[in-house]
């Protein structure tokens, strides 16, 4: 009994974001994911405030913890000076240290986060660059975005004179050292560590699930589009 | 030649424990910073649960005072007390052998609450508001239509520590409740609603009278605090909350949302407490010397409390506390 | 005029010079007019000094907040930053993203509630870099900067948000994004629940502020709710939310303090379009969405396709007309130089019912 909510408390978010509740509801009162999903912040920060090792166990394997979108509208509202978000942050990064995020369809989903922006801040020191917003996989953007990306340079070069070179301005290369530097931040700081248990977990799953070849593109792509509209 | 205690405070304790110190032979004198006798009292309508009209009560205590040629002091704001002395905010000194101090409370400023909007959105009100309106026999939305819904929101600058309030306000729930019920009366084609975390229904009558609210006057409960109000074009209240015994988000428009305002310690209470050498509680409030054989007993000699000066009380506990103050404050002087 | 009374309580100090620029992955992505146009304003209109630091990185607060990221790194990622402003000889951050903004009050917070995690800070940044740091003298969102020299820019106004022909007040949504106050109210200037870092433009500007039902709702990113294609349909929901909650308010048009929002509140507009047909704004238009640096840039008197305008889904010609501002339609869609890339394909939001139809492009 206890030893979940232990760990958990080892991450200063925990210990910031959960004092006490008394399952008042404006956290999920005001919650966008509580609107959209079956989802109850409230419960989540209650099921944690139990100790129960097999009720945090569940949670850490399920789908609930990863419809939060961590916007903190909880935050300035709890009375009791909570915050579920940070608590919801806490429970997602525990269950990835302990693999067992890929349990659950919307856990699985790291491994796409982990290789789109994970990879990306190691290559190019942002999260997102324009080549990385594809048109065929964000329909969503629209038919200028896909003028803008059909003609990047000429568009970003009204803008910046350094687009994807070096130098100051918008969507700069950033230079070979100071990119070697945030490698090694990654490597020091536990990133990198985080990266390499998203891969080693998702392979795992992925030859559970039956693809043969792990955690490949295929698995990538699946868990990046597949919805099973069981969230509502 | 007889003795003399400062009673601090004209409110239902100061008068109670004026009248009882006057009985028991002792000569008691109100301090009143406002103009004329009464408290908090002068502004409310009915008391639950029984709906006894305010003024009722008011008049026959001041008849009382004024029978029993009591002296009072109004307009007359005390800044600093000792157990034999107080200086008024003239700079005058009054002696006495003892003080009971019954300054009651302070509202909570609802505006700080930011996320109601009150003082922003038109339709958005306090119990105090409400009290104000069915004393001036007009209960209306803000452009003077009769509301078709009603929310009242239990726990405003209570049970919350964003507003330094921690502590329960104890009244406010049965406000909402008689609230509710005067509104029914007057809008019985009106959907009533009360956002409630828990319904605390401490009093003699008050569980009754929640029951009644639902049964005879088909008044909603909803278990949630609202997480925030907006407005809406036409004028309504839009609100947020949990319905949190389904667990699903709600989302309503209503013609007026009710915010029922706690209890807080006054802000003087800090410096007067500072000067006296008095214990003071975290949530501000004055702390008995003891909360079971000392309650209306500080922790000074010769100063007595009475009232919700120490905590949140109903009129009846308060009247009570005020006898009870006297009886202490009697003994202690004629020992 | 949206009443509001507590802002003034919700101050704080913001430098009056001498910035050093934090760039936002996607302000510079989606709006790398507004970026330009900011430092061009504080720069040149306003004579102050800013450093655009080539060897600073993102803040990486997508990874972080989309959970890859661990709190560890980012703490050193942003105490790198730290260490690059010191050693430039600045002491006030300005950063150009409300995600950034959020996760550098955040990690100053951390530091200061469990000084531990500073402590460990420093040595992951020591072993990582060989760098140290200092905190800064004060951290600023790049709209806490505008809102300052509110005044000096109204002084220097072109045009003010104003319909130009009946001269009455626009009507304008300000859009502030969660990150800038709800996780610190005291960071941003009027706190969480009636900030006043848009308003406060707005109102010198000219304009009015609407308030509506869901001003305060987030715009939909949910970070992993956008990021990952099966989450979109959260993203849209919550935009679509705040689009039918404002559109009775008939807004002119829709200004973000946050990068991705103001993105967000303009792309699906589009996608909800063409989903449904349903258009928000007049005429069988978007509602225009604007960055804040591009509502200063066109009160100065900016270009609109200097300022990026034109990267923009949802056209914003309806307002450039109100505002009486001259821009050239045939240069819109132009390259370097002037250069013919062609234009982007027509969309239902950019339509206007058949019977009225006037494209520009076709």
């Amino acid at each position: 009994m206890g030893k979940y909510f232990d760990m958990l408390m080892e991450d200063v978010r925990a210990r910031e974001g959960l004092h006490a509740c008394m399952n008042c509801g404006v956290c999920t009162g005001v919650c966008p994911a509580a609107e959209f999903y079956n989802y109850d912040p409230r419960q989540i920060v209650s099921i944690v405030q139990t100790r129960d090792d097999d009720a945090i166990e569940a949670l850490l394997k399920s789908d609930t913890i990863w419809y939060c979108g961590e916007c903190m509208s909880c935050r300035p509202r709890c009375p009791r000076g909570n915050t579920p978000g940070y608590v919801i942050q806490a429970l997602r990064t525990l269950s990835q240290k302990l693999g067992f995020f890929v349990e659950s369809e919307k856990g699985r989903q790291q491994l796409a986060l982990k290789r789109i922006i994970g990879e990306n801040i190691l290559r190019t020191g942002y999260c997102l660059v324009p080549r990385l917003i594809k048109p065929e996989l964000h329909p969503e953007q629209g038919t200028v975005w896909q003028w803008i990306y059909d003609h990047d340079k000429e568009v970003y070069g009204q803008f910046s004179p350094v687009y994807m070179r070096h130098g100051a301005g918008a969507l700069r290369r950033i230079d070979e050292d100071s990119l070697a530097e945030i490698r090694r931040i990654f490597d020091v700081s536990g990133g990198s560590e985080m990266f390499e248990t998203i891969e080693k977990h998702s392979d795992r799953k992925a030859r559970e699930m039956g693809y043969e070849e792990g955690a490949d593109q295929q698995y990538l792509m699946d868990v990046f589009c597949n919805n099973s509209n069981e969230h509502y | 030649m007889k003795k003399r205690i400062i009673v601090i405070g004209g409110g239902v304790a100061g008068m109670q424990t004026a009248l009882r110190l006057a009985e028991q032979g002792v000569e008691p004198v109100i301090v009143e910073k406002e103009p004329e006798l009464g408290g908090k009292l002068r502004g409310w309508h009915v008391l639950f649960p029984s709906f006894t009209p305010a003024e009722e009560v008011l008049t026959a205590l001041r008849r009382r005072i004024n029978e029993s040629g009591i002296e009072v002091r109004t307009s007359a704001e005390v800044v600093e007390l000792a157990s034999r002395s107080v200086r008024l905010s003239d700079g005058s000194t009054l002696e006495g052998d003892a003080v009971v101090v019954a300054t009651g409370f302070t509202l909570f400023d609802a505006s700080i609450k930011e996320e109601y909007g009150y003082g922003i959105y038109d339709n958005v009100f306090t119990s105090v508001d409400i009290e104000r309106m069915l004393n001036e026999g007009r209960v209306a939305k803000a452009d003077g239509t009769a509301p078709r819904r009603i929310a009242f929101l239990h726990c405003v600058g209570s049970r919350d520590e964003k507003v330094c309030q921690q502590h329960c306000s104890k009244v406010c729930c049965i406000t909402g409740v008689k609230q509710a019920m005067e509104m029914k009366k007057l809008f019985p084609e009106a959907d009533v609603f009360n956002f409630y975390m828990d319904i605390r229904m401490f009093g003699p009558g008050y569980e009754e009278m929640y029951r009644e609210a639902q049964q005879k006057y088909n008044i909603h409960f909803v278990r949630g605090r609202i997480s925030e109000a907006s407005p809406t074009i036409d004028g309504r209240v839009q609100i947020k909350a949990e319905d949190t015994l389904t667990g699903r988000p709600l989302r309503m428009s209503v013609d007026m949302l009710v915010l029922l305002v706690g209890m807080r310690a006054n802000d003087d209470n800090a410096v007067l407490a500072a000067g006296a050498g008095l214990n003071r509680a975290p949530s501000g409030f004055l702390a008995p010397r003891d909360l079971f054989l000392g309650n209306v007993c500080s922790n000074v000699g010769g100063i007595f409390y009475a009232g919700t000066v120490t905590a949140p009380k109903n009129i009846g506990e308060t009247l009570n506390e005020g006898t009870a103050a006297a009886d202490a404050a009697a003994r202690y002087v004629e020992a | 005029m949206m009443k509001r009374r507590s802002w003034q309580e919700y101050q704080k100090e913001i430098a009056d010079d001498r910035y050093y620029y934090a760039r936002s992955c996607i302000r510079q992505n989606f709006f790398p007019g507004s970026e330009k146009a900011f430092i061009e304003i504080l720069q040149n209109d306003l004579g102050k000094d800013l450093l655009d630091d080539p060897k600073h990185s993102s803040c990486t607060g997508i990874g972080y907040h989309s959970d890859i990221v661990p709190l560890e790194t980012i703490m050193t990622v942003v105490a790198r930053q730290f260490a690059l402003m010191n050693e430039a000889g600045y002491e006030n951050f300005v950063t150009s993203c409300i995600t950034s903004f959020g996760i550098y009050c955040e990690v100053l917070s951390t530091w200061n509630e469990f000084p531990e995690t500073e402590e460990k800070t420093r040595e992951n940044l020591f072993k990582a870099t060989g760098r140290e740091f200092r905190k800064p003298a004060s951290v600023a969102h790049t709209s806490d900067v505008m809102f300052h020299f509110r005044e000096e820019i109204a002084a220097r106004a072109k045009k003010r948000l104003v319909n130009a022909v009946t001269g009455e007040p626009l009507k304008v949504v300000e859009h502030i994004g969660c990150h800038y106050a709800k996780i610190f109210p005291k960071s941003g200037i009027g706190g969480s629940e009636f900030p006043y870092v848009l308003a406060g433009m707005i109102e010198s500007w000219g304009g009015e502020v609407v308030d509506y039902p869901e001003r305060r709702h987030c715009c939909g990113f949910g970070f992993r709710n956008y990021l990952v294609q099966a989450n979109r349909g959260y993203s849209i929901a919550n935009s679509h939310k705040k689009l039918e909650s404002m559109a009775p308010y008939k807004p002119d048009f829709i200004v973000a303090n946050c990068p991705g929002c103001a993105m967000f509140l303009d792309k699906w507009q589009y996608a909800i379009a063409e989903m449904e047909g349903t258009t928000y704004g007049q005429n069988g238009h978007g509602i225009p969405v604007l960055t804040y640096e591009e509502m200063a840039g066109l009160v100065l008197g900016y270009d609109p396709w200097a300022l990026g305008i034109q990267m923009h889904q949802v056209d914003v010609e309806p307002l450039l007309d109100k505002m009486g501002i001259e821009y050239d339609p045939a240069a819109k869609y132009l390259g370097r130089n002037g250069k013919y890339i062609g234009k982007p394909a027509s969309a239902v939001v950019n339509c206007c019912p058949t019977d009225t139809i006037y494209d520009i492009r076709e």
